[in-house]
């Protein structure tokens, strides 16, 4: 049975290495510093990705800023100081409901709400609320299960010392709690970096000269998508495979930070 | 003088399922009263009714009094962060804070306003001493706690409950966790703390109680069945279940 199991995980991992290998053999030649840095062109040689680089950066980032403290709060009402079962089972459905929306609904949503109905331009201001609007339930998810994770004799030998719960839970669990919840935000953040669907309707798929908040924010992952479908330069699935390859990079890279920011935490002077 | 610690017809319950009944017991200033009793009996929701640790577990009710000296602790006037502080308890399986062992020991006075770097380290080395760990950790004190082997660990929460001047120490199953030399470390602790500190201490080991204590205290189904000097206890008990116990012949 362990050699089925074996040959259909090499199997896997072929498949998975040809894709990666063909991306990078279409992507890496296109892959230079005046790619990374300039504006796309629609037309003729030399676009390049570097606003849409900035974009999924700046977007991300506003999304996590926005989303993890307020999620950490969520989880910490619901971990520490246990809210009425009622409540948080209640709580509890609709984040999972809402876990498994598919994001081009959400974002359809965001598109009725803050387009529709506000007046707010398709922008990275737009975009950072889809994603928030995406991403909330995850930061509540990613909080709950790394406090739940802190020994509850940690928290009575605070309590035990004279420690209120506010000043247990701000001085031991989320010390204690900080290198799960970093390797969790860096799962998340991997997750917006890739988002396509929400962001079209959103933050739509212009870049402007002038980089503004309330500019057009195409992303790297709605940029591949732009290039395969309405795009017509000629050398475009090119241009797509080294977008792909550098929002690989950039997931890769969030992801190897997170991971040792949090081995740091947890395992310190190691 | 340590003070001494009494319950008059103290009862707990969690969600009303009663886990305690009517129980008065003092240990006097500076004993060593020792708590025995098959498993499930209440001892350590006794131990933990006795700093109000108790109250902390969603669902349970106390009743009756406990007095630390001559103050109710269940009064309304009272403040449990000064309770705690006078209170100090120890736990079954040694459970350090993953910081390093000075924020470990430095974690109480620093709780209680102890700001000054000077005095902090003052605090911190006197507790490792009483607790006998210093010359083990000294040079070392900013590596991670969990670094210690279990016994150390053990003997750095005994420090660390030590570093805000408790008056009484509860220990529940101190030694539970760890091997015979690491356990033979903390009951010569132990004696050595005896006289300073009242003490009660949960166990499942009868030698240990024997060996250490001055009183001991029977519990069975929640119930205080009985309790004596430790010496006259284990060689002549009272009550026909303490014997059966103490011989390993004891059915609920």
């Amino acid at each position: 049975m362990h050699h089925l199991a074996f040959f259909v995980m090499l199997g896997a991992v072929l498949v998975m290495a040809g894709l990666l290998l063909d991306v990078v053999r279409e992507g890496l030649p296109h892959l230079t510093w005046q790619f990374l840095t300039s504006a796309p062109k629609e037309r003729g040689e030399g676009g390049g990705i570097g606003p849409e680089i900035v974009n999924t950066i700046v977007m991300v980032g506003g999304a996590m800023i926005v989303t993890a403290p307020l999620g950490l709060l969520v989880g910490m009402s619901q971990v520490e100081w246990r809210p009425p079962h009622a409540v948080v089972s209640v709580f509890d459905q609709v984040r999972a409901t809402w876990l498994s929306i598919p994001s081009v609904v959400l974002g359809f949503l965001v598109y009725r709400v803050a387009i529709a109905w506000w007046h707010w331009p398709l922008s990275v201001v737009t975009g950072v609320l889809a994603l928030c609007v995406m991403n909330w339930p995850m930061m509540v998810s990613v909080a709950v299960t790394a406090l739940r994770n802190v020994p509850a004799t940690y928290r009575e030998a605070s309590w035990a010392l004279g420690a209120t719960r506010s000043q247990t839970v701000r001085r031991v669990v989320l010390p204690a709690a900080l290198g799960e919840l970093i390797n969790g935000w860096g799962w998340a953040m991997a997750r917006l970096a890739g988002e396509s669907a929400a962001l079209i309707m959103t933050a739509g798929l212009n870049v402007s000269t002038h980089w503004s908040a309330w500019g057009p924010g195409e992303t790297l992952a709605v940029y591949i998508w732009y290039v395969r479908t309405e795009g017509y330069g000629a050398r475009g699935s090119g241009v797509a495979a080294a977008t792909a390859l550098t929002l690989m990079l950039l997931i890769a890279l969030i992801l190897w930070v997170s991971g040792r920011l949090s081995d740091w935490r947890q395992h310190p002077g190691r | 003088m340590a003070p001494t610690i009494r319950t008059e017809h103290l009862s707990v319950s969690y969600h009303r399922t009663p886990v305690l009944h009517q129980i008065s017991l003092e240990a006097a200033g500076g004993e060593v009263l020792a708590l025995i009793g098959p498993s499930g009996c209440g001892k350590s929701t006794f131990l933990r009714a006795l700093n109000r640790l108790v109250e902390e577990t969603p669902g349970a009710r106390v009743e009756g009094r406990v007095y630390l000296g001559n103050m109710n602790i269940y009064a309304p006037s009272v403040d449990v962060t000064q309770l705690r502080r006078r209170v100090g308890m120890v736990f079954q399986a040694p459970n350090p804070f993953p910081f390093s062992i000075f924020d470990n020991v430095a974690y109480g006075p620093r709780l209680h306003g102890v700001t000054d770097a000077g005095e902090l380290r003052r605090i911190v080395e006197r507790s490792l001493q009483e607790a006998a760990l210093w010359d083990e950790v000294r040079g070392k004190l900013r590596r991670p706690a969990l670094t210690l082997s279990g016994g150390q660990q053990q003997r750095l929460c005994i420090a660390r409950a030590l570093a805000v001047d408790p008056e009484v120490l509860l220990l529940d199953e101190p030694t539970a966790a760890l091997d015979p030399l690491s356990t033979e470390k903390i009951e010569e602790l132990i004696a050595n703390l005896r006289g300073r500190y009242t003490i009660v201490m949960v166990t499942h080991n009868l030698r240990q109680a024997a060996r250490i204590s001055d009183r001991t205290a029977f519990f069975a189904e929640g119930r205080l069945v009985e309790v004596g000097w430790t010496r006259q206890m284990f060689t002549a008990p009272q009550d026909p279940r303490t014997e059966q116990y103490l011989t390993g012949r004891y059915q609920p």
